[in-house]
C-alpha cells in the first residue's frame, strides 16, 4: 500500500505541472517567426473571400441600413420622433452613448495601461480591441451629434470660439468637457492605433501579391522599412502614446459620469460615481472584447495566438470590474438609507420596487450575480461559458445605464411632473443600427488589416526570448 | 541562505526607538489627557485612525501581490506581512476610542438624537452595540485574513508549492471582496459619523486607497533604511524600486482623483447637506491646510515622481514617500478634526499639544510592535525561487569581493 502511493504521486506532479504550463501559455508550442507572420497576414492577403466572411459582413451591412432609416426619419419628422419627452428628456440617446463609450475603454486599457503594466498577454488581443474601441466611439459619437437635431450645425455650439454673438458654451457644465474629453479620446486612439500597425502594414506591402494592394499598405506604412533606426524611434513614440492615452482610460467616463453627478437629481448626484462609472465601462469593455475574441479565434483559427491563459484573465478582469460596480450599487442603496433624505430613499425603493423594477432585478441579476460564476475556475476557462457571460455582461451594462437615467428622470421631486418612458421604434432602429455599423466596420477591419499584432506577436515566439545575461 | 534569517541591527534600534517614543507619548498623553480628556480622546481618534491606516493598507497591498504577482512585492512582502501581522492588537489600540465613544460621536447622546428625526432614523445603525459589533467584526476579519495570509507565506519559505501558492490566491480574492466592504464600514462607523448628517458615496474608496498609499509609502521609507543591510544588500534592485515608485505614483494620482471627485461633485450640487462639510474646511485656517494637503500630497510627489530616475533610486525615492506619508497624517486631519470638536459649528484650526503626543503614543507602540514582528521571520521569502536565486547571487558576489 506504502509503494504504490508515491509513485501514483510521482506521476501525477509532473503531469499537473505540464498542465499548468499549458494552461499559461500565451503562444501554443512550435511558432517560429516565419509562421506567425504567415497565419496572421495570411487572412489578410489571401485572394478568396471566406463564405462566413460575406455572410456575416452582410448581417452587420442589413442592420445598418436600420441606422440611415432612424437618422432619416430624424431629421425628417425631428427629435420628436425618440420617446424623449418632459420629465424624461433623456432617453436611448444618452444610454446608449454611454453604452458604446464605455465599451471603448477595455481596448485603451489594453493597449495603453496593460502595456506599461508589461503585461504581455495583452499582446494577441490589443490590436482588435483598439480597433472596437474606435468603431465603439464612431457609434457613441452618433448619439450626442444628431440628439442636436441639425448636426450639420451643432459644432457652432459644442465649441467655444469668440463670435459675433458674443456666445460662449457654459464652461462649468460637464456636457462642455464631454466634448473635449471624446474628441481627444477618439483622436489619441486613432494615432495609437495607427501607430501600432506601421510595421505590420510594412509586412503585408512586402508580401502582398497585386500591385495596387502593394500601393495601398505601402502608403500607409509610411516608408517603414525596418532598420534599427526606425524601430528606435517607434518604440518612443509608441510609449509616449501609450502615457497619452492611459488618463484617457480615466478622463472620459470620469466626465460621462460627472453629465450626470453634478446635477441634484435622486440618483445621479453621488460622489462614488466617476469611479464606479470607470470600473462598468472597463467591465463592459472586456465583455465586448470577449464576445469578438471568441468567434475571432475559432473562425480563423487563431487559437495558437489567443490562448485560454488571455481569455481566462480577461474574464477575471471583468470579474475584478463586476464586483467594483457591485459595490457601486450597494454604496447608492446602503447611503441612500443613511442618508435620511426623503428624496433618496424614495429614490432606491423606486428603482427596486417602482415601475422599472423589473430592469432593476435584471440587472442586477446580470452585472452582479452572474459574474461571480467566474469565481470557479472550471467556468471561466469554458469557452462556451465566457461567451455566454460576455452576452449577460453587455446587457446588464445597457440595463445599469436605463435604470440610472430614466427611474431618477421619471420620478423626480415633484410628484406632478411624474411620467413614464419608452424607446420608440426609431429609438430601437437607431440602437440596432449602431450595432450594424459596428459589426460592419469590424468585418471590414478583420478583411483588410490584420487583427493581431504581426510584430509583437513574433516577440513572444522562443527564438526571440534573449538571453539573460543580454537582458541586463 | 542564512544570510536572510539575519535581522540587520536597524529593526532592533526602531523597536527600542519606538517604545521610547511610546513612553513619550503615553506620558504626554497621561499629562495632558488629564487635565483635558475630551481633547484626549479626540487626539486619540485620530493617532488610531493614521497607524491602523498603516496596518490595512499592508493587509491590502499583500492580498493585491498575490494576485498580481511581480518581484516588487516580492522584497516588501515581509514589510507587508510584518504590518498584517500587527493587526491582532488592533482591538487593544481601539480601546481608548471606545472609552471615548460619548466624548466622539454625537449619535451616542440620547437626548441629542431624541429631538433630530434624522439621527433617530439612523439609530437603526448609528448605536453603540451596533456600532461595537460592527468594530469586533472588522478586528475579527482582518486578523483572520492575516494569519491564514501569513502562515502560508511562511509555509512556502520551505519552497515553491503550487497548492499553498493557489489557496494564498483563493484567499486574497476572497479577502479583497471583505475589505472593500469591512474598510468602507470602518470609514463610515469611525470617522465620517463624526458628523452623522453629513454621507459620501466615495468616502470608503477614499479611506481605501489612503490606506494603500500609506503603506506602500512606509514600504519605501523601510527599503531605504535597509538597503544595505543583509538580506537586502545586492538582493533589491532598481528594477524592483522603480514598480514601487510607479505604484506610489499611481496611488498618489488614485488619491487625488478621489478627492477631487468628490469636491466637484459637491461643489456643482451646492446642496445644504453636503455642502458644509467643505464650507467647514475651507474656512477659520483650514484651507490652509487644504492647500498644504493639494500641494504635498500631491502636485509634488506627482511632478517628482514622473522621473524614471528618481523613482529608481531607493534614497530619493524615501525622501517623497516620506513626505507623502507625513501629509497622510495631515490630510486625515483635515478629513476628521474639523467635525471633533462643537459638531455642527464652524471651528478654527488649532492642533493639540495632545494631538502629537497621541501620534507618538500610538506610532511608537504600533512600530516597536512592528518592528518584533518583523523580527520573527526571514526578512525575504526565501523560499521563492526568484528571490532565492537572488540571494546567491548577492552571496556570489559579496564573496568575490
Amino acid at each position: 500500500m506504502a509503494s504504490p502511493a508515491p509513485q501514483h504521486h510521482h506521476h501525477k506532479r509532473p503531469d499537473e505541472r505540464t498542465h499548468q504550463a499549458e494552461a499559461d501559455r500565451l503562444i501554443a508550442p512550435g511558432h517560429d517567426f516565419g509562421t506567425v507572420t504567415d497565419t496572421i497576414s495570411k487572412i489578410v492577403l489571401q485572394r478568396q473571400t471566406p463564405k462566413g466572411w460575406w455572410l456575416g459582413f452582410a448581417f452587420g451591412f442589413c442592420l445598418l441600413q436600420l441606422m440611415l432609416y432612424a437618422i432619416g426619419n430624424l431629421l425628417f419628422v425631428g427629435i420628436g420622433t425618440w420617446g424623449v419627452t418632459i420629465p424624461v428628456g433623456w432617453g436611448f440617446d444618452i444610454i446608449n452613448f454611454v453604452w458604446w463609450i464605455g465599451i471603448g475603454h477595455a481596448g485603451t486599457l489594453i493597449s495603453a495601461i496593460l502595456l506599461l503594466l508589461r503585461q504581455e498577454w495583452r499582446t494577441s488581443i490589443n490590436r482588435f480591441a483598439e480597433a472596437m474601441t474606435l468603431f465603439a466611439v464612431a457609434c457613441a459619437g452618433f448619439y450626442p451629434i444628431f440628439h442636436t437635431g441639425r448636426p450639420w450645425i451643432a459644432f457652432y455650439w459644442l465649441l467655444p470660439y469668440p463670435n459675433t454673438m458674443g456666445l460662449w458654451p457654459n464652461f462649468r457644465s460637464p456636457l462642455i468637457w464631454d466634448v473635449f474629453a471624446v474628441t481627444t479620446y477618439a483622436t489619441v486612439s486613432a494615432l495609437f492605433w495607427f501607430v501600432g500597425l506601421i510595421p505590420d502594414l510594412a509586412t503585408l506591402r512586402d508580401r502582398a501579391k497585386s500591385k495596387p494592394w502593394k500601393i495601398v499598405y505601402g502608403m500607409a506604412a509610411l516608408g517603414w522599412r525596418g532598420s534599427a533606426r526606425h524601430w528606435h524611434n517607434y518604440e518612443t513614440a509608441y510609449l509616449l502614446l501609450a502615457g497619452l492615452a492611459t488618463p484617457l482610460v480615466v478622463s472620459v467616463h470620469t466626465v460621462v459620469s460627472f453629465d450626470f453627478a453634478t446635477g441634484i437629481v435622486p440618483g445621479w448626484h453621488a460622489t462614488i460615481f466617476p469611479p464606479y462609472f470607470v470600473a462598468g465601462a472597463i467591465y463592459a469593455g472586456f465583455a465586448m472584447v470577449l464576445t469578438l475574441s471568441i468567434p475571432l479565434r475559432k473562425f480563423y483559427g487563431l487559437e495558437d495566438f489567443i490562448t485560454m491563459k488571455h481569455l481566462e484573465n480577461m474574464a477575471k478582469v471583468m470579474m475584478a470590474t463586476g464586483l467594483i460596480v457591485g459595490y457601486g450599487y450597494m454604496m447608492e442603496a446602503f447611503f441612500a438609507w443613511y442618508s435620511s433624505n426623503t428624496y433618496e430613499e424614495f429614490m432606491i425603493k423606486n428603482r427596486m420596487f417602482g415601475p422599472y423594477a423589473l430592469s432593476y432585478w435584471a440587472l442586477i441579476l446580470c452585472n452582479v450575480v452572474a459574474p461571480n460564476l467566474l469565481w470557479i475556475k472550471n467556468l471561466r476557462t469554458n469557452v462556451t461559458v465566457l461567451f455566454l457571460m460576455s452576452f449577460v455582461v453587455s446587457v446588464g451594462m445597457w440595463l445599469e445605464r436605463f435604470v440610472i437615467i430614466v427611474t431618477s428622470l421619471s420620478r423626480d421631486y415633484l410628484p406632478s411632473s411624474w411620467g413614464l418612458y419608452a424607446g420608440t421604434h426609431v429609438d430601437w432602429a437607431a440602437f440596432i443600427g449602431t450595432i450594424g455599423l459596428f459589426i460592419t466596420l469590424l468585418f471590414l477591419f478583420v478583411r483588410f488589416l490584420p487583427a493581431i499584432s504581426i510584430f509583437e506577436m513574433r516577440t513572444l515566439v522562443p527564438a526571440a526570448e534573449m538571453p539573460e545575461e543580454e537582458e541586463k | 541562505m542564512s544570510a536572510a534569517v539575519t535581522v540587520p541591527p536597524q529593526v532592533a534600534r526602531l523597536q527600542r526607538n519606538a517604545l521610547a517614543a511610546a513612553g513619550v507619548g503615553i506620558v504626554g498623553c497621561a499629562i495632558l489627557g488629564f487635565a483635558n480628556p475630551a481633547q484626549f480622546f479626540r487626539s486619540y481618534l485620530f493617532a488610531f485612525l493614521f497607524w491602523s491606516n498603516v496596518a490595512i493598507g499592508c493587509l491590502s497591498i499583500t492580498m493585491i501581490h498575490h494576485l498580481s504577482g511581480g518581484l516588487w512585492g516580492l522584497v516588501i512582502r515581509r514589510v507587508m506581512e510584518a504590518g498584517t501581522r500587527t493587526l491582532k492588537a488592533l482591538p487593544l489600540l481601539f480601546l481608548p476610542v471606545v472609552f471615548g465613544l460619548h466624548q466622539l460621536f454625537v449619535w451616542t447622546h440620547a437626548e441629542t438624537v431624541a429631538a433630530d428625526p434624522m439621527l433617530r432614523h439612523k439609530a437603526t445603525y448609528l448605536n453603540t452595540p451596533f456600532f461595537l459589533v460592527r468594530a469586533a467584526f472588522y478586528f475579527l476579519t482582518w486578523a483572520l485574513l492575516a494569519h491564514f495570509l501569513n502562515k502560508g507565506s511562511l509555509a512556502l519559505d520551505a519552497g515553491p508549492n503550487l497548492k499553498t501558492e493557489r489557496r494564498l490566491r483563493g484567499i486574497a480574492g476572497g479577502g479583497l471582496v471583505l475589505m472593500g466592504l469591512t474598510i468602507t464600514f470602518a470609514s463610515v462607523d469611525w470617522a465620517m459619523s463624526l458628523d452623522p448628517h453629513w454621507f459620501s458615496t466615495i468616502y470608503g474608496v477614499m479611506f481605501m486607497i489612503g490606506q494603500a498609499l500609506s503603506a506602500l509609502t512606509f514600504a519605501i521609507l523601510l527599503m531605504a533604511a535597509l538597503r544595505r543591510e543583509k538580506p537586502f544588500a545586492g538582493v533589491v534592485e532598481p528594477s524592483h524600486i522603480h514598480d514601487l515608485g510607479k505604484l506610489m505614483l499611481a496611488f498618489t494620482m488614485l488619491w487625488a482623483y478621489m478627492h477631487l471627485s468628490q469636491f466637484v461633485i459637491t461643489w456643482s450640487g451646492n446642496l445644504p447637506e453636503e455642502i458644509p462639510w467643505y464650507i467647514r474646511r475651507s474656512n477659520n485656517g483650514w484651507q490652509y491646510v487644504a492647500i498644504l494637503v493639494a500641494l504635498f500630497h500631491f502636485v509634488l510627489p506627482f511632478l517628482m515622481l514622473l522621473s524614471r530616475d528618481l523613482k529608481r533610486n531607493v534614497g530619493s525615492l524615501a525622501v517623497i514617500a516620506g513626505l507623502v506619508f507625513a501629509f497622510r497624517a495631515l490630510d486625515l486631519f483635515w478629513m476628521i478634526a474639523p467635525d471633533l470638536v462643537d459638531h455642527g459649528h464652524v471651528v478654527g484650526l488649532k492642533v493639540h499639544l495632545l494631538d502629537v503626543a497621541a501620534l507618538l503614543a500610538v506610532g511608537g507602540a504600533w512600530l516597536a510592535l512592528f518592528a518584533r514582528e518583523l523580527k520573527d521571520r526571514p526578512l525575504l521569502p526565501i523560499g521563492d525561487p526568484e528571490i532565492h536565486e537572488l540571494i546567491l547571487e548577492a552571496e556570489a558576489e559579496q564573496a568575490r569581493a
